[in-house]
């Protein structure tokens, strides 16, 4: 698929075929550092000053890098295709060129800073458990019960969550034979159908 | 096992042809056993039924209750019936009618340690366990996830709450193998334990 750049991105665009490769590439350092951690105004400043443009057209080629690049990223765009995209802004080859070996080269880290942007429910992170047998009470002496006490690990966006669950025997072999229900049917052929068409 | 003053007067009271009639004296056991192992529904119906009429309401309260702590303290310490009826003949009981207490309380015993044993604090339990797969296809952020996901419901009894609560979470394929993985070693390790 194309992608397809709104004039004002095409604008901010622009300012990279006016300067030197080797500034395009340090530009492309900054963005990718923009990606993974945030803006850095400062370096906006000082790369004007030494460009002698303003700091605004600096930051605009910056972000205007960045976008490219996340949507690339987020379509997984073709190489075929982000050529063509470009082809548009009417960069030089080199400039081409660089520009595709940052998409392909980063297009794996830029998936992941997207993917954890993106809403999560809490996940399963571990399971541990024990198994014991309840010897008494205060209600009641004498017991030979069997438990299993389990602690569940789930995660959330990074949020860890604790808890603790008891189960006996019986309802621990029924847990057992439904989950592995579950996981068989993953090699149905509706879900492989399924997995295999939609792409 | 031993039974505190007001307990042991209570049976004493409860012994005494005078107080108690042989007809109320067998209504009070049964009724006793019922209100522990029904609930408390019961309660009101006691005072009401008629073999008990004749009797003083505050003895009739001490002797139910002797009867039920009773009930409740030798189940938990898994008596047997020559202990209970020890117990009943130094409370001064006529023997028929620690032989009366003694079919009553024998007869329903497994019934009520199973209730005191489900009385009392501890951690959700397991009972049920409800799937769902989904197939992840993209999100707001990013295009072609393309991933399956488990959603899993964890249904859980908890004392002293007659509803069942959820424990819910996702996850991936590899994550559901990892958990039934586990749970298959703790099913091993249940089987070789029972075996020994």
């Amino acid at each position: 698929m194309l992608l397809v750049l709104a004039d004002e991105h095409k604008e901010h665009l622009g300012f990279l075929n006016e300067v030197e490769v080797e500034v395009v590439k340090e530009f492309c350092r900054i963005a990718m550092e923009f990606i993974r951690s945030g803006p850095n105004p400062k370096l906006y400043q000082s790369a004007a000053q030494k460009l002698g443009v303003a700091s605004e057209t600096v930051q605009h080629g910056v972000e205007g890098l960045m976008f490219l690049l996340t949507e690339s990223a987020r379509y997984m765009i073709s190489e075929i295709d982000f050529q063509d995209s470009i082809m548009t802004l009417g960069f030089s080859d080199d400039l081409r060129s660089v520009l595709l070996q940052l998409y392909l080269s980063n297009r794996g880290e830029i998936r992941t800073v997207l993917s954890e942007m993106s809403m999560d429910l809490p996940h399963y992170h571990n399971l541990e458990w024990r198994l014991e047998v309840t010897v008494a009470g205060r209600t009641l002496r004498h017991q030979v019960t069997p438990r299993l006490m389990m602690k569940l690990h789930t995660q959330d966006s990074g949020e860890k969550d604790v808890q603790v669950l008891q189960t006996d025997p019986v309802n621990l072999l029924h847990l057992t034979q439904v989950l592995e229900g579950a996981l068989s049917e993953m090699k149905s052929t509706h879900c492989r159908r399924i997995v295999r068409n939609i792409k | 096992m031993e039974l505190s003053t007001e307990v042991q007067e209570g049976l004493q009271l409860c012994g005494d042809s005078a107080q108690i009639s042989d007809p109320a004296f067998n209504f009070l056991v049964k009724s006793a056993c019922e209100t522990l192992l029904q609930g408390r529904q019961r309660d009101r119906d006691v005072l009401d039924d008629p073999s008990v009429t004749q009797a003083d309401p505050a003895v009739l309260k001490q002797v139910f209750a002797s009867l039920t702590t009773l009930l409740l303290e030798a189940a938990k310490h898994n008596t047997d019936s020559t202990n209970t009826s020890s117990l009943l003949e130094d409370c001064k009981m006529s023997p028929d009618r620690i032989e009366a207490f003694n079919n009553v309380y024998m007869s329903n015993r497994t019934e009520l340690q199973s209730v005191l044993s489900s009385t009392g604090s501890g951690f959700p339990h397991i009972v049920d366990v409800d799937w769902r797969l989904d197939y992840y296809i993209k999100n707001n952020h990013l295009d072609h996830v393309n991933e399956p996901t488990y959603l899993v419901t964890l249904k859980t009894e908890e004392p002293g709450s007659s509803e069942l609560k959820d424990v819910q979470f996702a996850c991936t394929v590899e994550q559901l193998q990892d958990m039934v993985g586990k749970l298959k070693d703790a099913c091993k390790s249940m089987e070789k334990a029972s075996q020994t």
